[in-house]
């Protein structure tokens, strides 16, 4: 595994990105304002949810405005990496040319996971940390040197566990071609990101912790920022995320032999 | 002696393809139940290619070629038999086995759309593990070689089609591969470029003794380039050899097409003893052997009035198809 | 003889029924994806929300259970194929046809509504195994007036969608826009929350928009809690007629650069 190469390939991805999203400089400003107008709305709906009762699941308004800014980041890092490279690689195999990834001496799963970025997700990000920085003012949260590690190391996980969830989408388009369904789906079900995960009954608590794992993606993290989180949750993050990245890996590796057999 | 740089014995594909009776009622009964027939497309093939040789694999459409191009490459895994492409086995994708080969398929592209196609260049040299300087030096000379000049530092949708083929090119001969896939590389282009690319890819062959694999279901592409043809027919190979020697066999007849003035003419002609392969209305079609050509048509002109007269080749699919009946 | 225009829209539906079939596990999935208002419907109920709207939980799971009846079979996503057919050039020919390109789009849209009734229908049972007390059933009238409420429901939300995709026209990405357009539709229309739960600030003006009009309006008819429904109709009704004639000067604008320019 050549780091350097891969890097340097990493940066020639980025510059080819850049180079295309900026031709298109109207819809910059249009996704930035999506996100934007999302965020507000997201925090109207909570403000109706808030606006009888002082707490949801044992989360009051500030608390839950967290969740709402960690998953502003993480929308926006889906945004700027997933969304882009899964629109990419349905246009390989509708047009036939994932021949042309598979044949270069370089990982499929790396070209197809990094070749696009859309730089107003990374707006997005700045946006989410933007909101993080008031809710800590808001709840008198000091920043230990320890909670910072903690809260990197959690969305780290987060990541990847977004990662494997959208990777897998974009390996069934080996099969499927169209994918905008499954990703309506699983945005749907993201979208419950936006809300502390006690607020939900015990079953759909289960649901969202195993098949769809929300409480990882978002809750934990700001618990962690709030110092609610109890060190083997984050443990149990660490392993989700690791076993999420490991499975899509094999489901990539699954779909490109079913590809190589079955294509004509 | 020069060796064998790709060897292939006993080589099958089939593919599993699911079946659907048109209709709403077919659809419905899809819906639940999805019925799958097995197709074998490649069967039992055998060849050997040393090394700088140009080889053409021609064909009709559905025969087989891209399939075993693919398989070539390492793109499909065959269902049986062994393969070995310069000394590796394909399939398996191997590094040093990519970085010494290189596709290029015909209407499809590599090159990022937006963006000038020298920074296409660039980054299929960084992937390819080339350093700048290196890179440099190689797009200057495939740039000569195939007459492209300023139009790579145009974003690539605003080349016409030749340029476009032709940076195409570069970008996939960045790596120097030693062998080369090229899949109807002439599909959709217009005479020039088609001419061009064949001429270059015969520069290119003489420069870098690299071996050149292509298909085509155009005879030109193959009768500029190859002097080794391989003939496809519903997965057989029906001819493995000399292109001439294929010419010889293939075109000993050309076809010629009469529109008589009357149906008492056609009756006429009949007794002529030529070979006849269709008559519709006033319209008649025979086969003539070239040596007889001329003196066939003009006993035939001498004898009728004719209305129309139409002479050519016979198509290729019935010709190789012939082939394969005279071979069983 | 065969009444023409009937018989185009009948084989052109039919095509589009089979098109829509061969999609099961798409089509299957998107009526999952409209699951939303069921997990809302968890958060209200479960944290006791809906207590200081003055409303039962068992009218609030109706009217969730309403609301997702009726996003399944009132969403709209012409904008995308259209967006997607400019981009591959297959424009141009359904241009020259004697057949407006959009109803094209329309009998599409119909025909998968169709094919997902099954699937939201086994939703459905699902939430009532889940929720037997809030098992209802609507009176004939009130299903039939429903179904026509959701019909207008879509219809506004086509055309809102075939204007947006008509600016394809002139802009690559027309789709961003629709995106934009899809956050006020998803928060004000009712999907989320019932408007009675909005604050007075915002009722204030949101009737004035034709958002309620598109989830909340139709699925209050159907669980059996909405007033003045020949209203409600008849401003759904004026939405059409605006959005439809909004539509015809911008397509005919855009055919006209079209033709002029191109894409």
């Amino acid at each position: 595994m050549n780091i350097k190469k891969y890097l340097k390939v990493y940066a020639y991805f980025n510059y080819s990105s850049f180079s295309i999203e900026l031709e298109y400089k109207v819809n910059l400003f249009i996704d930035l304002l999506t996100s934007i107008l999302g965020l507000i709305g997201s925090v109207f709906l909570l403000s109706i949810f808030f606006s009888n009762t002082n707490e949801i699941g044992g989360w009051n308004f500030n608390q839950a405005l967290i969740i709402q800014g960690i998953y502003t980041i993480l929308n926006g890092v889906t945004n700027t990496w997933f969304n882009p490279n899964l629109k990419e690689i349905v246009k390989y195999i509708r047009e036939g040319t994932l021949d042309y990834v598979l044949l270069k001496p370089i990982d499929s799963q790396f070209w197809v996971s990094f070749k696009r970025i859309s730089p107003t997700g990374l707006i997005e990000i700045l946006l989410g940390f933007f909101v993080i920085g008031y809710c800590l003012y808001l709840n008198n949260i000091s920043f230990s040197v320890g909670s910072f590690t903690f809260l990197v190391i959690t969305l780290i996980c987060s990541i990847s566990i977004l990662y494997s969830l959208w990777f897998l989408i974009s390996t069934t388009t080996i099969w499927f071609v169209k994918t905008w369904n499954a990703t309506e789906v699983l945005r749907s079900f993201l979208y419950m990101g936006r809300f502390p995960m006690d607020s939900f009954s015990f079953s759909l608590r289960i649901f969202f912790s195993t098949v769809i794992p929300i409480t990882f993606i978002t809750t934990i993290p700001s618990e962690v920022l709030l110092g609610l989180s109890p060190a083997w949750k984050i443990i149990l993050e660490i392993l989700v995320s690791m076993t999420f990245i490991i499975f899509s890996r094999r489901f990539w590796k699954f779909a490109l032999r079913f590809y190589t057999s079955a294509s004509s | 002696m020069i060796k064998n740089i790709i060897e292939v014995r006993e080589i099958s594909k089939t593919f599993s393809l699911s079946t659907k009776t048109p209709g709403i009622k077919g659809t419905l009964k899809h819906f639940f139940k999805r019925e799958t027939i097995e197709k074998k497309v490649v069967k039992n093939i055998n060849f050997e290619i040393k090394e700088g040789e140009i080889v053409g694999f021609l064909g009709a459409n559905g025969a087989g070629k891209t399939t075993i191009l693919k398989i070539l490459c390492g793109l499909l895994y065959p269902s049986s038999g062994y393969i070995s492409v310069a000394g590796s086995r394909p399939f398996e994708r191997e590094s040093s086995f990519l970085e010494k080969i290189t596709l290029i398929m015909g209407q499809k592209q590599q090159l990022i759309w937006d963006i000038p196609a020298i920074d296409s260049f660039y980054l299929n040299a960084s992937i390819y593990d080339i350093e700048k300087k290196e890179a440099i030096k190689r797009i200057k000379k495939l740039s000569e070689m195939l007459e492209i000049g300023s139009e790579i530092y145009l974003p690539v949708r605003k080349l016409s089609l030749g340029q476009r083929m032709k940076a195409e090119l570069l970008a996939a001969l960045i790596h120097n591969p030693s062998i080369l896939f090229l899949d109807e590389p002439t599909l959709g282009l217009d005479i020039n470029a088609q001419a061009n690319l064949r001429k270059f890819l015969q520069d290119y062959n003489k420069q870098t003794g690299a071996t050149i694999l292509l298909t085509s279901h155009y005879m030109k592409d193959i009768t500029y380039l190859c002097k080794r043809v391989i003939c496809i027919h519903e997965g057989y190979i029906t001819y493995d050899g000399k292109l001439e020697k294929l010419l010889k066999k293939l075109s000993p007849n050309k076809e010629i097409s009469i529109i008589c003035k009357s149906k008492k003419d056609i009756e006429n002609f009949k007794k002529l003893n030529l070979e006849i392969k269709n008559i519709n209305d006033n319209q008649i079609t025979f086969t003539i052997n070239k040596i007889d050509f001329k003196k066939t048509l003009k006993e035939v002109l001498n004898k009728f009035d004719i209305e129309d007269l139409h002479i050519s080749e016979p198509p290729i699919d019935e010709v190789i198809g012939k082939i394969l009946i005279n071979k069983k | 003889m065969k009444n023409s225009t009937l018989y185009k829209l009948n084989t052109l539906f039919k095509t589009q029924y089979a098109n829509m079939l061969e999609y099961r596990a798409e089509i299957a999935l998107w009526a999952i994806s409209g699951v939303i208002p069921f997990f809302m419907l968890n958060i209200w109920t479960n944290n006791g929300l809906n207590e200081s709207i003055n409303i039962s939980s068992v009218m609030l799971s109706r009217y969730f259970l309403s609301a997702f009846f009726v996003r399944q079979f009132s969403v709209v996503w012409v904008v995308f194929t259209f967006e997607e057919d400019a981009l591959l050039g297959r424009v141009s020919p359904y241009l020259i046809q004697p057949l407006h390109p959009f109803i094209r789009y329309f009998a599409q849209h119909i025909a998968e509504q169709i094919t997902r009734f099954p699937f939201a229908l086994f939703i459905a049972t699902f939430f009532f195994i889940l929720n037997p007390q809030s098992l209802w059933m609507p009176s004939i009238l009130t299903i039939a007036i429903s179904i026509i409420s959701t019909f207008f429901s879509f219809l506004i939300q086509f055309l809102m969608q075939s204007i947006i995709a008509s600016f394809c026209f002139w802009t690559e990405k027309s789709s961003s826009v629709e995106k934009l357009l899809f956050i006020p539709t998803l928060f004000l229309s009712g999907l989320l929350a019932p408007v009675a739960s909005f604050p007075n600030y915002v009722k204030s003006w949101i009737y004035l928009t034709p958002f309620p009009y598109l989830i909340d309006f139709p699925a209050s008819i159907l669980s059996g809690n909405q007033t003045s429904v020949v209203g409600g109709l008849l401003i759904q009704l004026l939405w059409i007629i605006l959005f439809f004639s909004i539509f015809k000067k911008v397509w005919k604008s855009g055919t006209r650069k079209f033709t002029a320019m191109g894409l």
